[in-house]
């Protein structure tokens, strides 16, 4: 308990420089452009567009309006687990210079990649929901109302999975060519271009993916303004497991990452 | 914090480093490992460096120390252990002080983000706020002469201006106990003449040195105790004429 402690500790410590140097990233990305930050949603958007064309003319979909809210929520939120967990198994050999040579605990540099992936998705989900309003204008209101919970849920998903995956990339040198392919896998598994009851018997295997329920979560509150406590609850639960072990066990593995990156 | 208190304890220290080659750390060779019953194990198990070994000293509050001894003797890692970059895999060791690594390479920001926020991340990651930045930022750019540099991008500065700006952040504060390896970097020959003075002001500022260096002139300037090393052991401790001797006469 006190190994774990001990990290979130100098993680409290160290907010303002960890949440500062992620910023400066974010703001660093779109810094020669004119649209700066707006582009990751009109990107986002654009995406959301041609493949709600596309798929709701494969899938000869009934309600258009409806179709697009519901895809257009699912692809900006699984944009953003995708992010964080495709950036995951580098990030400690990316830092592997501060690492051997200063003594920053290592959960800052964790945090500070959390810290941008959620920069991210707060400024294309915002322009997304901005933009979805048009379909469904009762969205933000969802959001306020039954969606907190559920965001809270993915903004601590998108902490604790990509740390373990993190710590498994500095032991595992090939796991960062794996993860691009088991995320597309995952991709077309989850009922995120079409409904889970198209899944028919095969609907379980969206039941069991962890990062399909994170998003089903947001994606279910927005949409009908209901928060499911019966999944949001446990969920909490599992991602306050997660974190707390994620740092317990790189607080373990701390003594060996010098070596291994 | 009185002269006789403890900065260091450090009884025993054993520090094992692991040497991990790109064989035995993929998910494939892990696989083929499990399927083939571990028969690939005998062939591509690791093997471990003995960094440290039985490390026993205590280092007072005021105490200037040299590190002395050959390349790979264990110095650089010394000074690592002591500062909390490596941990000892066995033995006692307390610091009763924060313990500053002067040996860092590198900002702690990405090489496309700019000198300033370098700068600024720096000052939140020692300082938690950034109340007197402003006069921080002016004394770090009037010293490390980058001007207006500070606003670009690191990636684009010349080894010579990364250098000046790493060395100008790194000896801007008060430290109670400073690792200091000779090896650090300060620039091209102009800058080096101020940068020594700078040093050694930063130097005398600090509560308690520990300092690795191959220079018996530096050793005998600022420490007053020896500490010789050889194969990661201490094999020689007492005053810094007498540490220098012994090296000397024993080692070379």
């Amino acid at each position: 308990m006190d190994t774990a402690a001990k990290a979130l500790r100098f993680a409290w410590s160290s907010r303002q420089a960890w949440w500062f140097t992620a910023t400066a990233r974010t703001r660093d990305r779109f810094a020669r452009t004119t649209l700066g930050s707006f582009w990751l949603g009109i990107s986002n958007l654009l995406s959301i567009s041609v493949l709600a064309v596309v798929y709701g003319t494969v899938f000869k979909v009934q309600d258009f309006n409806s179709y697009v809210v519901y895809l257009g929520t699912g692809l900006v939120i699984w944009n953003t687990i995708a992010g964080a967990v495709q950036s995951a198994p580098n990030l400690l050999r990316s830092n592997a210079g501060n690492l051997k040579n200063t003594n920053i605990h290592p959960i800052f540099y964790s945090l500070e990649e959390w810290a941008f992936q959620a920069q991210t998705f707060f400024q294309s989900f915002g322009l997304v929901l901005l933009a979805l309003m048009v379909f469904q204008p009762t969205l933000p209101l969802h959001l306020i109302s039954a969606g907190l919970l559920p965001l809270i849920n993915l903004l601590l998903f998108i902490y604790w999975f990509p740390l373990l995956l993190c710590l498994l990339g500095a032991h595992f040198e090939d796991l960062y060519q794996l993860v691009p392919v088991a995320l597309q896998v995952m991709f077309l598994l989850s009922p995120i271009l079409y409904k889970k009851e198209a899944l028919g018997t095969l609907g379980w295997t969206a039941d069991i993916n962890p990062l399909y329920r994170v998003l089903s979560n947001i994606r279910h509150a927005l949409i009908e303004g209901q928060l499911k406590l019966d999944h949001a609850l446990p969920l909490l639960l599992l991602n306050i497991i997660g974190t707390w072990f994620s740092v317990w066990l790189l607080e373990r593995q701390r003594r060996y990452l010098p070596f291994l990156v | 914090m009185s002269e006789k208190n403890p900065v260091l304890e450090l009884r025993d220290i054993w520090l094992r480093i692991p040497v991990n080659t790109r064989e035995v750390r993929t998910l494939k060779k892990t696989l083929m490992r499990s399927v083939t019953g571990g028969s690939l194990r005998k062939t591509t198990s690791g093997t471990e460096i003995e960094a440290l070994r039985g490390i026993t000293c205590t280092i007072r509050h005021g105490e200037r120390v040299a590190l002395i001894g050959h390349n790979g003797a264990g110095k650089s890692t010394f000074l690592r252990l002591i500062s909390g970059i490596y941990l000892a895999t066995s033995g006692f060791f307390r610091a009763s002080c924060p313990v500053f690594p002067m040996i860092q390479k590198s900002f702690i920001t990405s090489p496309e983000l700019s000198g300033l926020q370098a700068v600024k991340g720096h000052y939140l990651l020692t300082h938690g706020n950034l109340r007197g930045f402003s006069e921080y930022l002016h004394d770090i750019v009037e010293f490390s002469e980058l001007g207006d540099f500070i606003h670009l991008p690191i990636k684009g500065y010349s080894e010579g201006m990364s250098a000046r700006l790493l060395f100008t952040l790194l000896t801007s504060g008060n430290h109670d106990c400073l690792a200091l390896d000779e090896g650090f970097g300060a620039g091209d020959a102009r800058f080096f003449e101020r940068a020594q003075r700078r040093l050694e002001e930063f130097i005398e500022t600090a509560g308690t040195l520990i300092l690795a260096s191959h220079s018996d002139g530096l050793l005998r300037q600022f420490c007053h105790r020896g500490l010789v090393f050889s194969q990661g052991q201490i094999i020689f401790d007492g005053p810094i004429e007498e540490s220098l001797s012994y090296y000397h006469g024993h080692c070379c």
